[in-house]
């Protein structure tokens, strides 16, 4: 650790240089990559020079996007020089530069080129996250070939001093300045070959001028809050506890209450072990993988929020024609996210298989269906007005869900005093059921045509801006985001509180929860009514935006595949759930379908396929490939993707449970001879 | 564990005073059986408010079973279980936990993945008021009620002195067993419970930490005012703090009494020693003493 | 009446059926505590290899044999034998790759990986016989005056078939040593260990027996009902499932009489009208069966023959 600086000093010693070295390499590699392979300076002239030659009518002269791309870049490069102030003030010097360069390179440069080349979005997502697995399975092999030992995780845990946060602090601003100031040469560099070859305006060259001046303050100012951010992280000197230990030992025999307070928090990260350290390592600075620490992960969750929520206006600018297709699709993964989201409350949370949650989605889908649409007046004879009853999509929203949580409750309740196996069945079952029971009730639900003309929802105008549910599939994206962010919401809520510790207790052990007091068959209850209220609500989106429902759309093996978004992802974990939703959508609904006109394609190589095997499309082989990804996750890494810490102990631990445990000679097995020995009566 | 329950402890729990006020746990008659075998068979027992009751009994007597019928894991064939006079019949565990009746296990069953401190808090579950929509919305009672029950799990855990509340987020399964058992006492004290069901609560610990534990026990029932039901092996343990001592063997209660008068009773001796030789057994009496 | 008889003697034939798949799930469950959801796979599988083996044989649908010969019934039994070894050797397999692997695993981890060898099964149907319904091979069986109805032999060959195959499989459990194993490796695997069974064999064998009577079964299917499809016995090992549930699950016996009595229910539900459930009882056999099943749940989840076995605490 660097911190032997004299004060106000900018130009680093050597120690620090090495540290700025290895982070402002890992940063401003993805910054150039970002800024000069991807979209990163297209958008930034674009700005400029619409706004430089007004009457230039080539240009997008939309203020509105103007001010949200300009917005979007700023955030860009203003974190990127704020992470770089964190990651150098953060960082313990312990890891091996090339090693972090090479890890920056598989998460964000491979990711930033794939979207270059490929132009889509979810198909560069999904192949990234098979290029990162490959990536950390040979890394994985390499070091035990190299038989390397991670350092402790703690190792270079201490009280950190005002002294030493000032130190900090500065390491920070040094970091940020460096930022500022190599990338201000490199981009004068590159707009001076530019303009030497003619592709740069001449107007921009005043922008250039600003910029090279504007980076390094930025990165001084920027870096500072990057430090700032770093040091709320440290362990600062614990005042109380001197008193509190001179307070216990005056109460004299209520003394021990006093222990409570008699621990400071260096001593209880230190008490930790390995595995326990590791995990906590990440949110204490000095940290030996900023990369993945709290700090920089609030930074990157920024970005990527204010990415999703500017996507609708950036799309056109970073993927070309299309748009509307795009934002269709995006629309539609998300209630797929939203039903992996309740189902990981049920599977993930609570630990119950339930393998019928396509039904309660057709459940919710039917609800707005029968509502929301002319089918009911064939229903109760009353005319359903579109421009009435759209706006009931608002309430039927939360009534379709409780009603789906109802029936989650009628179908759990009988079940759930049962061992978890028939759950399954049941649920397997009632998904099976479902879709036959709204064909034959064609009085209500129209049998196999099913119903069309379901109403979009409706929101009223503010001045003469109206939504247009009808023809634009952009509201219906902001909508999905927000019901998204409050399943998210509710998750985390949810599994932080009382009830999400009952839910992990009775996953673990049910006598020992129902032992603690945990009245099992409520909270089970409770775990598969809250799961099967999401699905609800995806099932009234769905309904919503898909303007038409039929039972046929609904394959009980949909559940299935719901499932394998969870397991995929990593049962129990929320970032998990969100990224196996994505690459299960993408496999299930882009890839496959692309492959199968490749494959009809008689020029292309994969047409050997269909030849070789009758039958053979990749639509074909969907839930083949989706039973192979289970059982091999299940055998190989059943916590899944992004495991939550949790699960990733629970589902490895029962192979080495042996070891754990050590009896001590007086715990012998009944029978043997020590046993007896221990019945000790004269 | 209001103060003033601290405060009364002073008070010596002779069994003479205690003998005189009403059972805080009584179980009648009980019997229990699982297809043909008979697990339990026609117990009686009284434990009476801060006693501390010990069952012993050879392997297979059927303890742990009673442990099991009294926390409302079994449900008794037929006889009766009464805590402060109400029975518990049809009682679910959790509802018992309610009662204020609160257990170890034999081989320690906590939640392996959790935390020591969250450990504590879900023993805590029947305590707290939080529900769903308060949890969602972290109202200010809910997360006053949440500051507090860490604040109270970290005491609890201090009862044991500072190396769990270092501990506390440690998982427990990297604890060692001595420690593990005092998470579990303390998960179980969560409850606020009236009546403690320790099954062996010194299994597995060697001589230091046996000693240790039977310090503690005792000083739950003189500072928290507990009442204590445990089963446990070693004779030289129960032999030392319990106020009465039950003997099981093959399911049937066969003696009942202080612990002088169970040591000499015969059929006790006879129970025990049909497998033990003398000279062990002197061993065993100078263990007692020492305890 | 006629109707009702003809119904009766149906749905026991059919429950037959059913009984000798919900077998191959109570022994699963008996012996390794698993649902083997790819149990009715193994089943779909199975039709789909007595159709092949007898098309190689050069019996097919489109050229269905004229007369019953001594010729046509050994290449019967050819297909019935085939059909049993391939999914005997199916579900040894699948237990070796997706569920030994997750022996000691938490309890979703092998349902999980028994619902992915489901999934794939399927598809490898598909692939094999494509998304349609594939016909069966119609035999000259004819009928016969039993009273006042009128029975297709074939239900009686059924009924026969099936009960031999249960009276082998209750002698081999109860009379010899390897059902000695078996039982012993359900009571407590680690103590079977113990005593020197071989519990990997026996699983192994479990996993033989359960699936080649799926295979039988999948045989005698072929017989009594017009085509199959991939997703056949997906839907019939629900109902095969809900038969041995209700008969107990584990229990061998009970599976047999659940297979029947559910049998029976599904074919007398066609008797309901159209004035009580929409589109009459025809459509709605699946959904009382599990209606059936919850209601089992409900009010016996033991089943019928079982006995409620207290959890080990």
């Amino acid at each position: 650790m660097a911190v032997s600086e004299s004060p106000r000093k900018l130009l680093p010693n050597t120690e620090t240089r090495k540290l700025l070295l290895k982070w402002l390499v890992a940063v401003l590699v993805p910054v150039c990559v970002f800024t000069y392979v991807w979209v990163g300076e297209q958008m930034v002239n674009g700005v400029w020079l619409s706004l430089l030659y007004p009457d230039v009518t080539s240009l997008d002269h939309d203020p509105w996007s103007l001010i949200i791309q300009s917005l979007f870049l700023l955030l860009v490069y203003g974190s990127a020089i704020a992470l770089s102030g964190y990651l150098v003030a953060a960082d313990s010097g312990r890891r091996n530069m090339l090693e972090v360069w090479f890890d920056v390179a598989f998460a964000t440069v491979v990711p930033l080129v794939l979207l270059a080349v490929t132009s889509n979005l979810l198909i560069s997502i999904g192949l990234a996250v098979v290029v990162w697995g490959i990536y950390l399975f040979v890394r994985t092999r390499i070091r035990r070939a190299r038989h390397y030992t991670p350092p402790a995780p703690l190792a270079s845990l201490h009280v950190i001093d005002d002294k030493e946060r000032g130190a900090l602090l500065r390491l920070a601003q040094q970091a940020g300045l460096w930022f500022g100031i190599i990338f201000a040469v490199i981009t004068l560099v590159a707009d001076i070959i530019f303009f030497a070859t003619d592709q740069l305006a001449p107007l921009l060259l005043i922008w250039v001028a600003v910029r090279t001046v504007l980076l390094p303050v930025a990165g001084y100012f920027l870096g500072r809050l990057g430090g700032r951010m770093a040091l709320r992280y440290t362990v600062a000197p614990d005042a109380g506890i001197e008193v509190a230990q001179s307070e216990g030992a005056q109460r004299g025999r209520m003394g021990w209450r006093g222990n409570a307070r008699k621990v400071s928090r260096e001593e209880q990260l230190q008490s930790l072990s390995a595995s326990r350290a590791s995990e906590e390592a990440r949110d204490v600075v000095p940290n030996d993988k900023p990369l993945q620490s709290r700090g920089a992960t609030r930074i990157y969750l920024m970005l990527l929020m204010t990415f999703v929520v500017l996507y609708p206006i950036l799309d056109p600018i970073l993927f070309g024609s299309g748009t509307k297709g795009r934002i269709t699709s995006y629309g539609d993964l998300g209630f797929y996210v939203i039903l992996a989201l309740g189902l990981n409350i049920v599977v993930g949370f609570a630990g119950l298989l339930d393998l019928g949650y396509v039904a309660f989605f057709v459940i919710g889908t039917y609800a707005w269906s029968m509502v929301g649409s002319p089918q009911f007046y064939v229903l109760t004879g009353m005319i359903a007005r579109p421009e009435i009853f759209s706006w009931f999509f608002w309430p039927m929203l939360i009534i379709a869900a409780l009603l789906t949580a109802l029936w989650g409750v009628l179908l759990g309740a009988p079940t759930l005093r049962l061992r978890g196996d028939y759950l399954a069945i049941v649920t397997l079952g009632f998904g099976e059921i479902i879709p036959i029971v709204f064909t034959q009730m064609d009085k209500y639900t129209n049998g196999t045509d099913g119903i069309a003309g379901v109403y979009p929802p409706a929101t009223p105008c503010i001045g003469s801006f109206c939504l247009n549910w009808s023809n634009s599939p952009t509201p219906y994206y902001y909508l999905i985001l927000i019901l998204i962010g409050v399943c998210i919401f509710a998750n985390v809520r949810l599994r932080d509180s009382r009830m999400g510790r009952a839910w992990i207790a009775i996953r673990e052990d049910e006598i020992a929860a129902a032992s603690s007091g945990i009245n099992l068959v409520n909270t089970k209850l409770f775990a598969f009514a809250a799961g099967a209220f999401f699905a609800g609500i995806a099932g009234v989106y769905h309904a919503a935006k898909l303007g038409t429902v039929a039972p046929g759309d609904f394959n009980s093996t949909d559940s299935i595949i719901y499932l394998a978004m969870v397991v995929i992802g990593g049962l129990g974990s929320i970032p998990g759930v969100l990224v196996g939703a994505v690459v299960v959508y993408a496999i299930n609904l882009l890839i496959l379908n692309q492959l199968d006109t490749y494959a009809s394609d008689p020029s292309n190589f994969l047409h050997f396929l269909p030849q070789l095997i009758h039958n053979f499309t990749f639509s074909n082989v969907r839930n083949l490939l989706f039973g192979i990804i289970l059982i091999v996750i299940m055998i190989f890494r059943p916590e899944g993707l992004i495991p939550s810490a949790r699960r990733r102990r629970e589902l490895h631990h029962t192979t080495n449970e042996d070891e754990e445990a050590e009896p001590s000679a007086l715990d012998q097995p009944p029978g043997t001879p020590e046993f007896e020995a221990e019945m000790k009566v004269e | 564990m209001s103060s003033e329950e601290v405060r009364t402890s002073s008070q010596p729990a002779a069994a003479a005073v205690a003998s005189k006020t009403e059972a805080l746990l009584e179980l009648r008659n009980v019997t229990k059986t699982f297809g043909g075998l008979t697990a339990v068979s026609k117990v009686d027992l009284i434990v009476r408010p801060r006693e501390i009751v010990s069952v012993i009994g050879p392997n297979g007597a059927g303890k742990t079973t009673v442990f099991n019928l009294i926390t409302g894991i079994y449900e008794p064939s037929s006889g009766e279980i009464l805590l402060a006079g109400r029975s518990l019949a049809g009682l679910s565990p959790d509802k018992i936990v309610l009662q204020g009746i609160t257990r170890t296990f034999q081989n320690i069953r906590l939640f392996n993945n959790m935390t020591v401190l969250e450990n504590v808090l879900v023993g805590q579950h029947t305590r707290l008021k939080a529900g769903v929509l308060g949890s969602l919305f972290r109202t200010r009672s809910v997360v006053a009620e949440e500051k507090r029950a860490r604040e109270r799990a970290l005491e609890l855990l201090g009862f044991f002195g500072t190396a769990l509340v270092a501990r506390q987020d440690e998982y427990v399964m990297n604890l060692s067993y001595a420690d593990r058992r005092r998470v579990e006492i303390a998960r179980a004290l969560a409850a606020d419970p009236k009546l403690l069901l320790l099954d062996e609560p010194t299994a597995g610990m060697n001589e230091v930490e046996t000693l240790e534990a039977v310090k503690y026990i005792r000083r739950l029932r003189d500072e928290l005012g507990l009442t204590i039901l445990l089963i446990e092996h070693k004779l030289a343990v129960t032999m030392g703090m319990s106020d009465h001592i039950a003997v099981l063997d093959y399911g049937q209660k066969i003696a009942d009494g202080l612990p002088d008068e169970v040591r000499y009773d015969e059929r006790v001796i006879a129970a025990y020693l049909g497998r033990q030789s003398e000279t062990k057994a002197e061993d065993d009496e100078s263990a007692a003493e020492e305890a | 009446m006629a109707t009702f008889l003809n119904l009766l003697i149906v749905g026991l034939a059919t429950g037959a059926i059913y009984a000798l798949i919900a077998l191959g799930y109570t022994m699963v469950y008996g012996i390794i505590e698993l649902i083997n959801f790819a149990h009715g796979d193994i089943f779909t599988l199975g039709t789909f290899v007595t159709i092949a083996i007898l098309s190689m044989l050069g019996v097919t649908a489109a050229n269905p044999p004229s007369t019953m010969s001594w010729v046509l019934v050994s290449e019967l039994a050819l297909a019935c034998i085939g059909s049993f070894l391939f999914c005997a050797v199916l579900g040894v397999l699948i237990e070796r790759v997706a569920y030994r692997p997750l022996r000691n695993a938490p309890r979703l981890a092998p349902l999980i990986s028994a619902i992915g060898v489901s999934l794939v099964l399927q598809d490898v149907g598909k692939l094999w016989f494509g998304n349609t319904n594939v016909s069966f091979v119609s035999l000259p069986i004819g009928s016969v005056q039993m009273g006042p109805v009128n029975v297709d032999v074939i239900n009686i060959f059924v009924l026969v078939v099936a009960i031999i195959l249960m009276a082998g499989l209750q002698l081999l459990v109860t009379r010899t040593r390897i059902g000695r194993a078996m039982r012993a490796v359900a009571q407590d695997r680690d103590a079977a260990a113990l005593m020197g069974v071989n519990v990997n064999l026996i699983i192994g064998v479990t996993f033989f027996i359960g699936a080649g009577l799926a295979g039988a079964a999948a045989f005698i299917y072929s017989l009594k009902f017009p085509n199959t499809y991939f997703y056949l016995g997906f839907e019939q090992g629900l109902i095969a499932f809900t038969a041995a549930v209700l008969g107990g699950i584990g229990n061998l016996v009970g599976a047999m009489f659940g297979g029947l009595i559910i049998g029976l229910i599904y074919s007398l539900v066609t008797l309901i009208p159209a004035t009580v459930l929409p589109h009459g009882g025809n459509a709605w056999n699946k959904a009382v069966i599990f209606a059936i099943l919850i209601l089992i749940l409900v009010f016996r989840p033991s089943g019928l023959f079982g006995q409620n076995t207290p959890e080990k605490v």
